[in-house]
C-alpha cells in the first residue's frame, strides 16, 4: 500500500514539475554577451579539416568565404569585390597546359581584408592556401576543390586569377576556398605530413592572426564551449553584441531543459534540435520564444536497392509509394513545417521543375498495381507472387535517430494495410553510413537523408559510374545502384551545357526521370528549427550548407 | 608484503597489456571509420579523398599492425593525438581527470557519509519502522532510471525553481564558488544513485557482524546495543563496504556516463563513450585503460585492506 | 519470537513461507510482479478486448487523452499507451528473467568448479573473474553492442532480425553480469567443502559431478535464487540505460526502456509519455528488490535470530 501511495505520488511529483512551471519570456541577456547554444562540439577549428556544421557555424563568426550562397540562395562575393563573369571577360575560356578545354577566373581581394592581428589579407595567403590544399599529405577534405586549380597568377596584392582544368556552369562560386593566414600557418607547414597535427589552428586558437570576422576566438574549453569577442580590425559593419559564447550540450533534451533555465539564450538551427521536440517545445513554450523553421537542403529518402528481386521492379515502386501517406506524415508529424518531397530537388531551388511525375496516397491504386505486378494478397494479410514468396523486404535506418524511427514506424505500419511486410532494422550511424550503406549490403530499402548546396548536380548518387563495387573500392554514392544511360548523358550535359534555356531542360529532364525511375523514395525536405529570444533581430536562416552566422553582425537585439 | 605488491603490480601490467590489445582489437570489430562517416554526409566527396584520407591516417593498414604500432609509440611516451579533440592525448584528458576526481571524490565521500550511518540505523532495529523507511528510501534511489532522475533534477531546480545553473562546468578561472554551483546538482544525483546500494551494504554487514558470537557475548554482558554497535560492530562492519568501495572503482571512473551526459560534465565516462563513438582510437584506448588502471588498483588496495584489517585478527586483539 | 516458529513439529519449508509473509512489502512486490507479469502476458487479449493496437499508427490519433478506448491515451504516432506498455513489459521482463538466469548458471558453473575443485583450478578462474570485473562494463557494452555481427560469422538472416537487438542485450550482459554470482558461490562451496557431509561422501569415493550436484547445488540454491531475483531488477535498469544511449532494444519492438528514451523528444508537451514507462520501470525493480530482500530473510535460517 505504502509503495502504490509513494508510487501515485511520485507520478503526480513528475507531473506537477513537467507541467506545473512557467518560464519567463526570454529575452536576450544583454548586449554584453549572447550565449548560444548547439548540439556538437567541432573536433577541429581548422576550415579544412573534418567538414562538420558545428564548426562552419563557429568559423563564420570569425572568418569569412571568398563568396557564398546567401539566404535566396545565390551565390554572392564576401572577401571579392566582383564574381567573374563570361560576359565581363572576367572569366574566361582558355585550353589548359595538356590540351582540355579549361577556364580562368579573376577576383579581387577587398583591399579593406585584414587579419584580426593587423597583418593584411592579400594574394599570399590565396598562393599558401592552394599549396596547403593542393599538397598531398596535408589530409585536407575537400582536396577536390583545389586540384581543379591548376594555377594562380597573381597580378597584385589583391588581384588573381585562377586557371581551372574544366569548364563548368557554376563556375562564379569558390565557397570552399577558406583562405589561410600564411604569416601564422606557414611555421606549422614546414612538415606537410605533420601539418594536421601543428595547425595553430589547434594548438593556439586563440590567436588573432588566424581570425578575421566580426568575432574572433577568445577562450576555447573543449567540449564545453567558445567564446568569441569583437574583432576591433573588423571592416565590416560592427556587430551588436560584445560577445558570443558557444555551449555545447549534446542531449536535446537537456539542450532545451538549459534553454528554459536561462543559461542559454537561443538554439541554432543548423546544429540544435530535431524537429519533433522542436515541435513539442513550441506548443507548451512557443508564446515565450521566437521560433523559426526553415526548409533545408535536406532530403531525406529511402534508398531502394534496385538489385532487389522484389523492389527491382519499377511499377512495385511506383505502387509502394503511393500506399505511404507522406502529406499525413508532413501534416500530422511535422505539422506541415517539413514539406513532403516528390523528387530530389527542393522547390526554393532555381531549378526545381514542377510538373514531373507526382504520387498521391492512394492505398487501393498501390493495391490493384501491386495484384498487376503478380503480388496477390495472401492467406496471412501478406502479399505473395506465383511461387509463394511473400512481399517482405527490410527498411533500415540510424539508430537513436527517434523522428526516423517513428517515420519508419509509420511506413511500416502503412504498408502492411496493403499487404506489404516491411521488418525493421536500424544500426549505429557509423555502421550503417560506414558498411551497410557504403558497401551497398542492405537488402530492401535505407532511410537517410542527403545534404546538398543550391543547384548540386547529382552525380556522385545517381550517375552509373558511380555505383560502389568490390571492383572499385567501393567509390561513389549511387547506393540504389541506379543505372539508366540517359539520366548519365544527362548529368553529364549538365554540367556542360550552361546556356540557360537548355540547362532548364535537361534539369527538367533529371527530374521527371527521377520521379518516374524512382531509384529511391523521396520523403520529405527537412527544416532546421531556430529557437530565439523573441527580441532577438536581423537572424536569416539560409536553409543550405553555409550557416546564418556568415551573418552575425546583422544580430541585434529590438529595443 | 613487498613481495606481494611487486607481484600483483606485475600481474597488473600484464593485465594492462592484454586489455589494450583487447580493446584495439573491439574497436577494430566496430564497422565504419571516421573516413567513411565524412565520406556518407556529404555527395561532393570523392572516393579518391577517402582512399588517401585513409591511408593519410593508417586506417588502410591491417589492425594488428596498426595495434604494434601504437604499442611501439606508446611505450616511447608518444599516446598519439586525440582525432576528436585535435590535442594529444593526455592534453584532453587532463581536465577531464580533474572533473572526474572532483565528481566522483566529493559524491563517493557523499555517498558513504550518508549511507554508513543510514545502514548502521536500519540493522540497529531491523524489520523497525525505520529500517523500512530506509530501505524504501534506498531501494528508490536504485530504482529510478538515472537519465530520468537527472532531467527531473534539471526541471525542479534549475527551471521551476531557478537554484542551480542545469548543466556544464564554471568556465576556467571563475571562482570556487562557481564551480561548486555547477557541480551541485549532477553530484547530488549521482550520490542518490548510489546511496542505496552502500546503505544496503552496510546493513547487511553490520546485521552479519551482530550474528558473530563475541558481539552476542558482550550483549550478554549488558553491554547496551548503541554502544555495542559503535564501539566493536562498525569497525569490522565497514572492512567489506570499504572493499566493495575499492573494488569498484573502475566502475566507478567510467560509469557516470548518464549523469554526465546528461549534464554536459566532462567527465571520463563521456570522454570515453565519445571516443569509442567516434572511432578516437588513442583516446578510447587510453580512457578504458586508465578506467582498468583504476579497478586494478581498486583490487589490489581491497586485498591489502583485507589482509591489513582482517576481522579474525582483530576479532582476537579485542581478546574477547 | 513466537514459540510456534521454534517449535520443532514446523517444517522447514513452511517456515520459510511464514517468515517470507511477515516481510509485508516483499509479498507486496510480489503481488504486485504477479499482476505485472499477469497483465504483459495478456497483452494481446486486452489489446483485442480494447480494440486498440501496439503497433498500427494513426497520424490522425496522435497524442490522445485517456479514454474508454485508449486507457493511457495513445503516443507520437496514435499507438495505444497501454498495449505498448505491456508489450514493452513482456520484453523488459523477458530480457530481465532470461539474462538473470543465464548470469546466475555461468555464475554457479564457475563458482562451484572453483570453490570445489580449489588449487590452481579455483587461482586460475578467480584471476579469471577478477580480470572481468576489472573491465569498464558501460564502454564494452557500447563498443560489443556496435560492433557487426556478421563479422564474427553470425548466419545472415539471424544476423540481420528484428529482434537481434534482443538477443545481443541478453548475451551481452550474460557474458559480463557473472561476476558476482561467481564470487559469491565460490565462497559457500568453499565453506561446504570442509563441511563433514561433502568429506563423507568423498571419502566414500563419489564422483565429483555427484558430490557437486547432490551436495553443493542444492545449499548454495538459496543464495543464488537471492542474487537472481536482484539482478532482474538490475537488469531491466540496465537496458534503459542502453536505450538512453540508442544501443537497446530497437523499434518496432517496444521495451520500458526505449519508450522512455523516446518520450524524451515531447516531454515538453506530453510528459504522460514519460511518466508511465519510467513509473512501470521504478515500480518493477523496487518490487524485485523487496522481493529478493524478503527472499534472502525467508531462506536464510540465521535471519529468525534478529527477530
Amino acid at each position: 500500500m505504502m509503495k502504490a501511495f509513494r508510487a501515485l505520488g511520485r507520478a503526480a511529483l513528475a507531473a506537477l514539475i513537467l507541467s506545473g512551471f512557467g518560464a519567463p519570456a526570454a529575452l536576450a541577456a544583454s548586449k554584453e554577451k549572447l550565449t548560444i547554444g548547439l548540439s556538437q562540439f567541432p573536433s577541429t577549428l581548422h576550415p579544412n579539416f573534418d567538414s562538420m556544421l558545428a564548426k562552419s557555424y563557429i568559423n563564420a563568426m570569425a572568418r569569412r568565404l571568398i563568396t557564398v550562397h546567401n539566404a535566396d540562395w545565390e551565390v554572392i562575393c564576401v572577401l571579392c569585390l566582383e564574381l567573374p563573369d563570361l560576359e565581363k571577360n572576367t572569366a574566361r575560356f582558355e585550353m589548359t597546359p595538356d590540351g582540355k578545354p579549361g577556364l580562368a577566373v579573376d577576383y579581387s581581394l577587398d583591399p579593406r581584408a585584414v587579419w584580426a592581428d593587423g597583418t593584411p589579407m592579400t594574394t599570399k595567403d590565396i598562393k599558401f592556401t592552394w599549396e596547403v590544399g593542393r599538397h598531398p599529405e596535408t589530409g585536407i577534405d575537400n582536396v577536390e576543390l583545389f586540384r581543379r586549380i591548376l594555377s594562380i597568377d597573381v597580378h597584385d596584392d589583391h588581384r588573381f586569377t585562377l586557371h581551372l582544368d574544366r569548364r563548368s556552369c557554376d563556375y562564379q562560386g569558390i565557397n570552399g576556398f577558406e583562405i589561410l593566414p600564411e604569416h601564422v600557418e606557414a611555421a606549422a607547414f614546414t612538415d606537410p605530413a605533420n601539418y594536421r597535427k601543428q595547425t595553430f589552428y589547434d594548438r593556439d586558437p586563440t590567436n588573432p592572426g588566424l581570425w578575421f570576422g566580426p568575432y574572433k576566438i577568445k577562450q576555447v574549453v573543449n567540449g564545453d564551449r567558445i567564446i568569441l569577442d569583437r574583432n576591433p580590425r573588423w571592416w565590416g559593419k560592427s556587430p551588436f553584441f560584445d560577445e558570443i559564447e558557444v555551449r555545447v550540450i549534446e542531449n536535446t533534451a537537456a539542450l532545451t531543459a538549459n534553454l528554459l533555465a536561462g543559461d542559454i539564450d537561443m538554439i541554432a538551427g543548423e546544429s540544435g534540435i530535431s524537429i519533433d521536440q522542436a515541435l513539442s517545445f513550441e506548443r507548451r513554450h512557443g508564446d515565450d520564444f521566437q521560433i523559426i523553421y526553415r526548409a533545408g537542403l535536406v532530403y531525406e529518402h529511402l534508398d531502394v536497392n534496385l538489385d532487389s528481386p522484389i523492389l527491382g521492379d519499377v511499377a512495385v515502386r511506383q505502387a509502394l509509394i503511393q500506399g505511404i501517406d507522406r502529406q499525413a506524415i508532413s501534416e500530422r508529424l511535422f505539422q506541415g513545417k517539413q514539406p513532403v518531397a516528390h523528387g530530389q530537388v527542393h522547390p526554393l531551388d532555381s531549378v526545381h521543375y514542377d510538373r514531373i511525375p507526382r504520387y498521391g496516397f492512394d492505398p487501393e491504386k498501390a493495391g490493384a498495381a501491386l495484384d498487376a505486378a503478380g503480388w496477390t494478397m495472401g492467406p496471412n494479410g501478406i502479399r505473395q507472387n506465383a511461387e509463394g514468396t511473400p512481399f517482405q523486404f527490410e527498411l533500415i535506418t540510424t539508430a537513436g535517430n527517434k523522428t526516423r524511427e517513428l517515420v519508419q514506424q509509420v511506413l511500416q505500419s502503412q504498408w502492411r494495410e496493403i499487404g506489404v511486410d516491411v521488418r525493421l532494422r536500424n544500426e549505429p550511424p557509423r555502421v550503417l553510413f560506414g558498411e551497410t550503406i557504403a558497401k551497398r549490403k542492405f537488402t530492401g530499402m535505407a532511410m537517410f537523408a542527403w545534404l546538398s548546396s543550391p543547384q548540386n548536380i547529382p552525380r556522385t548518387t545517381l550517375h552509373s559510374e558511380m555505383i560502389p563495387t568490390e571492383e572499385n573500392a567501393w567509390a561513389g554514392q549511387n547506393y540504389t545502384g541506379y543505372n539508366n544511360p540517359r539520366m548519365d548523358t544527362v548529368i553529364d550535359d549538365l554540367e556542360l551545357v550552361c546556356e540557360e534555356e537548355a540547362n532548364q531542360a535537361l534539369w527538367q529532364e533529371l527530374q521527371t526521370t527521377y520521379a518516374t525511375d524512382l531509384p529511391a523514395i523521396p520523403l520529405y525536405f527537412r527544416s532546421q528549427p531556430f529557437i530565439l529570444p523573441k527580441n532577438l533581430t536581423g537572424l536569416t536562416p539560409t536553409g543550405h550548407q553555409y550557416s546564418s552566422t556568415h551573418w552575425v553582425e546583422e544580430w541585434a537585439i529590438a529595443e | 608484503m613487498i613481495r606481494f605488491l611487486a607481484d600483483r603490480m606485475i600481474q597488473s601490467s600484464i593485465v594492462l597489456l592484454l586489455m589494450s590489445f583487447l580493446i584495439y582489437g573491439l574497436i577494430g570489430l566496430m564497422p565504419g571509420d571516421p573516413i567513411d562517416l565524412m565520406f556518407s554526409a556529404n555527395p561532393d566527396f570523392t572516393a579518391e579523398d577517402a582512399q588517401r584520407l585513409k591511408a593519410l591516417y593508417g586506417l588502410d593498414q591491417p589492425l594488428i599492425d596498426r595495434y604494434f604500432r601504437w604499442l611501439g609509440d606508446a611505450l616511447q611516451g608518444d599516446f598519439g593525438y586525440s582525432r576528436l579533440y585535435s590535442q594529444p592525448v593526455f592534453d584532453v584528458l587532463g581536465p577531464r581527470l580533474g572533473n572526474t576526481a572532483l565528481f566522483l571524490g566529493v559524491s563517493l565521500i557523499l555517498s558513504l557519509a550518508v549511507a554508513i550511518p543510514l545502514g548502521l540505523i536500519a540493522a540497529m532495529r531491523p524489520y523497525g519502522v525505520l529500517d523500512y523507511s530506509i530501505n524504501l528510501v534506498c531501494f528508490a534511489g536504485i530504482s529510478a532510471p538515472p537519465f530520468w532522475l537527472a532531467l527531473l533534477a534539471i526541471m525542479l531546480f534549475s527551471i521551476t525553481l531557478g537554484w542551480f545553473p542545469a548543466g556544464g562546468q564554471a568556465p576556467p578561472g571563475s571562482g570556487f564558488l562557481k564551480t561548486i554551483e555547477h557541480a551541485i546538482l549532477p553530484i547530488s544525483v549521482l550520490t542518490i544513485a548510489s546511496i542505496g546500494g552502500y546503505t544496503r551494504f552496510m546493513r547487511a554487514s553490520t546485521l552479519a557482524v551482530m550474528r558473530q558470537d563475541y558481539i552476542r557475548t558482550a550483549q550478554a554482558k549488558g553491554l547496551g546495543k548503541t554502544r555495542l554497535v559503535l564501539g566493536h560492530a562498525l569497525q569490522n562492519a565497514l572492512l567489506p563496504l570499504v572493499t566493495i568501495v575499492a573494488l569498484s572503482f573502475g566502475t566507478l571512473f567510467s560509469g557516470a556516463l548518464i549523469t554526465e551526459t546528461i549534464f554536459a560534465w566532462l567527465g571520463m565516462g563521456k570522454t570515453i563513450y565519445d571516443a569509442i563513438l567516434g572511432n578516437d582510437y588513442n583516446l578510447a584506448l587510453i580512457g578504458l585503460l586508465l578506467a582498468t588502471a583504476m579497478a586494478l588498483i581498486g583490487n589490489i588496495l581491497a586485498d591489502i585492506l583485507y589482509a591489513a584489517l582482517d576481522p579474525r585478527l582483530d576479532f582476537k586483539s579485542e581478546g574477547l | 519470537m513466537t514459540d510456534a516458529l521454534m517449535s520443532p513439529s514446523v517444517s522447514p519449508a513452511r517456515r520459510r513461507l511464514q517468515r517470507f509473509l511477515r516481510h509485508r512489502m516483499a509479498v507486496l512486490s510480489a503481488i504486485i510482479l504477479i499482476l505485472l507479469i499477469a497483465a504483459a502476458m495478456s497483452a494481446s487479449l486486452i489489446e483485442d478486448a480494447l480494440g486498440v493496437s501496439a503497433t498500427k499508427t494513426d497520424l490522425f490519433g496522435r497524442f490522445l487523452p485517456p479514454s474508454d478506448k485508449n486507457w493511457l491515451g495513445t503516443d507520437e504516432v496514435g499507438r495505444d499507451v497501454l498495449a505498448r506498455l505491456l508489450y514493452g513489459g513482456q520484453v523488459s521482463l523477458l530480457v530481465g528473467l532470461v539474462t538473470a538466469i543465464a548470469t546466475a548458471i555461468i555464475g554457479a558453473l564457475v563458482g562451484l568448479i572453483a570453490g570445489f575443485r580449489g588449487g590452481w583450478i579455483d587461482a586460475l578462474l578467480m584471476r579469471f573473474t577478477d580480470a572481468v570485473i576489472s573491465l569498464p562494463l558501460l564502454p564494452l557494452l557500447i563498443v560489443l553492442a556496435a560492433i557487426d555481427l556478421n563479422k564474427l560469422g553470425l548466419p545472415a538472416d539471424l544476423a540481420t532480425s528484428e529482434d537481434i537487438s534482443l538477443y545481443r542485450i541478453i548475451v551481452i550482459i550474460a557474458l559480463f553480469g557473472w561476476t558476482s554470482v561467481a564470487r559469491l558461490v565460490r565462497a559457500e562451496a568453499l565453506a561446504l567443502r570442509r563441511r563433514d557431509f561433502v568429506r563423507a561422501a568423498l571419502a566414500q569415493g563419489a564422483k565429483p559431478r555427484h558430490i557437486i550436484l547432490k551436495h553443493l547445488l542444492p545449499n548454495v540454491a538459496s543464495p543464488l535464487v537471492v542474487a537472481t531475483t536482484l539482478s532482474i531488477g538490475n537488469v531491466i535498469l540496465f537496458e534503459s540505460v542502453l536505450s538512453f544511449l540508442g544501443l537497446g532494444i530497437q523499434p518496432p519492438t517496444p521495451s520500458w526502456g526505449n519508450m522512455l528514451t523516446n518520450a524524451q523528444d515531447v516531454i515538453w508537451d506530453n510528459p504522460t509519455l514519460a511518466v508511465w514507462p519510467g513509473l512501470m520501470i521504478f515500480v518493477t525493480v523496487i518490487a524485485f528488490n523487496f522481493l529478493g530482500d524478503g527472499l534472502q530473510d525467508a531462506l536464510d535460517p540465521r535471519a529468525d535470530l534478529e527477530r
